[in-house]
């Protein structure tokens, strides 16, 4: 099954990915607000998050990340559309929002666009 | 409307109030947006002798139609005013996410009048649009400013959507040369804007929004951005060059071309270019790439967390701060580069403004003009420390920096030696040496915003000849160069879209991306007639605030004295045949007016 590799040490944040999700799902639409991809950033690291399905279990499993020596929130990088976030949740109609690898394929529309890397279809 | 949000905030500092109003049509149609827009109303809404620090001057932040549609390198922001350094019309691009940022907020601009009775921050959150009392930010760093910001907001996630432009202390104290700060990216040409903010008591405005941007085509515009974004992958400047080193990698061609000044223009004799080179500073900074919105390219260079000197603050230097603050003023230690570019960032400064002061500076001490113990500072060429104490004191304004301060024309005169200013119009050239790239001089010297590259990028055929082989030592064939890349850096700023893809792409490449975003149907041609429309009206903003035609030149060091060495020695600036052939070209009189005729075409 094919699945999307993130490279967190090749994201540049430039967002383009958020904006490809975007045009796809809604024609001739850019807001990143509705897309399935959002790149979070702390400090000068990047991290590209890909929305997925909430689960409870996945928070009583939760730990901290650590990369590079540094510590990261988990909720960070976590991918559901949780109501703790904001985020991955349509806005008029409140449905949570999940990637369903859209585009022409074989790559879906966000790998498509970035240029660096950083995202990669890959199988498994 | 494709592309806009249609929508505009003027915001009244003195009366603390603002307002909505709709986007000007008849305005749009005829200068697209962006710097074409700001321009326009900068025009018409002030006078142009009016004096910069004045509540009349107005501050407007603009973004262009193609900001934030994911059109490639749709990230800039161009912010508009009359500059505090110059005295002309200045029009900085900001890059990085603000001008995105700022047309999801529901807003294209943002026009700022009047001045704040204390120092205020203006935020647009979701709709919310106020103006915060920023007493507690006041004389903050601008990283500071962006993580106090932050911190105090509701929400914790609210941070991570938001995106702030600041000023530094510079900027507060009113130093013509600070420069305003987005995101921890410098703007580019923004000397004298960042004091024009500060004597607005504007700290910064932080923006966050959800709203939506249309496009007029959707399939057709995804299909168009995917075939861009893979000749700019199979183009060796955009994919390799500038990916890797950002604009650093030009140190070793223009040492290559004997155009790297050295010592405040005085010689090219710098031998050594390797070690500020590319793989110096690759050891030097553990580079991270970091991208502007939408940007495929990703020139910004970012230290690695864990690099001592910077900890991750602050960018890793450009070609224009290792030549303005290092080369030119005799420094090669990168770490001293690096670290003065990060006050540069930190304070609100500009690097090139300030690398060319202080090189006036230095000359002036070093030639004995100026005593070091008048300006309590031991300045001189090479002397990395002493440079980063004076320009922690000039940006806060303390002891004798704050002569320097003023600016390097302002110095020069001041000890009667105005040839130790290298610029024009007051702007300190950026470190390109117009004696050896011919078609650059002549930009430096005509262009509106002084000698900034980044108005008229000549560079890409003169030297790095991916599309056209000229020689640069030849007035031949100049003055239609540079007017044609005035004209398309005035539409592309317009529009929102960088200069670098110019580098490999042509300008035709981008028609269809326009006409797919904004349902239009340009061609090549049209959009440049646009650019030329911005630049004459700007020439006439310039005209009536008081640049004459005498103010279309050089440095006499430029003009009279040729390269004591290096590979272009003997050369000099063969402006005076270049200057009437493009008066005319631009359909101008000898006198650099515009006829009447050449207005009328251009329906202004």
């Amino acid at each position: 099954m094919p699945k999307i590799k993130i490279d967190h040490r090749k994201c540049t944040g430039c967002r383009h990915c958020e904006i490809a999700c975007s045009l796809n799902h809604v024609e001739g639409v850019a807001n990143p607000r509705r897309a399935r991809i959002r790149v979070y950033h702390e400090g000068t690291t990047y991290f590209p998050t890909i929305a997925g399905p909430f689960v409870d279990a996945a928070c009583t499993s939760k730990h901290n990340l650590v990369i590079g020596g540094e510590t990261y929130d988990m909720c960070l990088v976590c991918r559901a559309s949780c109501p703790e976030k904001p985020f991955f949740v349509e806005a008029e109609t409140g449905f949570p929002l999940k990637c369903d690898f859209c585009g022409i394929p074989p790559s879906p529309s966000c790998v498509r666009w970035c240029n660096t890397g950083a995202l990669e279809l890959i199988e498994d | 409307m494709n592309g806009w949000t249609g929508q505009c905030l003027r915001v009244n500092l003195t009366e603390n109030n603002f307002q909505t109003e709709a986007l000007p049509q008849e305005l749009m149609e005829k200068f697209v947006g962006g710097r074409g827009l700001g321009v326009k109303i900068l025009s018409d809404e002030i006078d142009p002798r009016v004096d910069p620090f004045s509540p009349e001057n107005k501050l407007i932040f603009v973004s262009g139609p193609l900001v934030g549609t994911g059109a490639v390198t749709g990230a800039s922001c161009n912010v508009v005013t009359k500059s505090a350094l110059s005295g002309t019309i200045a029009c900085a691009k900001m890059r990085g996410h603000f001008g995105a940022e700022l047309k999801f907020s529901g807003f294209d601009m943002i026009i700022l009048e009047g001045k704040a009775e204390s120092p205020v921050i203006l935020s647009i959150m979701d709709d919310k649009i106020k103006l915060q009392p920023a007493l507690e930010y006041w004389g903050r760093t601008t990283s500071d400013t962006e993580d106090l910001f932050k911190k105090g907001l509701t929400d914790k996630w609210a941070g991570r959507e938001t995106y702030l432009v600041s000023i530094g202390p510079a900027g507060e104290k009113l130093i013509p040369l600070a420069n305003i700060i987005n995101d921890g990216f410098l703007s580019v040409g923004g000397a004298g804007i960042g004091a024009v903010m500060g004597s607005k008591n504007l700290k910064a405005i932080a923006v966050k929004g959800s709203h939506s941007l249309t496009v007029a085509d959707g399939s057709r515009f995804v299909q168009v951005i995917n075939t861009l974004t893979n000749k700019l992958n199979s183009a060796p400047m955009t994919s390799q060059s500038m990916s890797a080193w950002g604009s650093a990698f030009f140190v070793g061609l223009c040492y290559q071309k004997g155009i790297l000044p050295w010592n405040n223009f005085q010689t090219a004799s710098f031998r050594e270019s390797k070690v500020v080179g590319t793989g110096a500073l690759e050891n030097a900074f553990a580079l991270r790439s970091r991208g502007c919105f939408a940007c495929p390219i990703a020139c910004i260079k970012k230290t690695d967390a864990d690099n001592p000197l910077f900890k991750g603050k602050g960018m890793a230097p450009t070609y224009l701060a290792i030549g303005a603050l290092g080369l030119n003023c005799g420094i090669t230690d990168l770490s001293i580069i690096g670290l003065a570019n990060m006050i540069c960032g930190e304070m609100g400064l500009d690097p090139i403004a300030t690398g060319g002061t202080m090189a006036t500076a230095m000359e002036l001490v070093e030639k004995g003009i100026a005593s070091r113990d008048e300006l309590k500072l031991d300045l001189g060429f090479g002397r990395g420390e002493e440079m980063l104490q004076a320009l922690n004191l000039m940006a806060t304004k303390k002891g004798h920096a704050k002569r320097i301060g003023q600016g390097g024309k302002a110095l020069a005169d001041e000890y009667g030696q105005p040839k130790s200013f290298m610029g024009v119009k007051g702007m300190p050239m950026a470190p390109f040496d117009p004696r050896g790239i011919q078609g650059m001089g002549l930009h430096f010297a005509t262009s509106n915003y002084g000698p900034h590259h980044l108005y008229a990028y000549t560079f890409i055929d003169e030297v790095l000849n991916v599309h056209e082989h000229l020689d640069p030592w030849t007035p031949e064939g100049k003055p239609e160069l540079v007017k044609r890349y005035q004209d398309t850096t005035a539409i592309m700023d317009s529009l929102g879209l960088c200069n670098w893809p110019l580098m490999g792409l042509k300008f035709k490449n981008f028609v269809p991306m326009v006409n797919s975003c904004l349902g239009t149907s340009y061609n090549a041609d049209d959009l440049l007639g646009f650019g030329e429309r911005i630049w004459n009206q700007e020439r006439l903003f310039n005209m009536k605030a008081g640049f004459d035609h005498t103010y279309d030149t050089l440095p006499e060091r430029c003009l009279k004295e040729p390269i004591a060495d290096g590979p272009a020695e003997g050369q000099v600036s063969k402006l005076d045949e270049m200057l009437n052939d493009y008066y005319h070209l631009r359909g101008w009189n000898e006198k650099g007016e515009p006829h009447p005729d050449t207005l009328k075409a251009l329906e202004l």
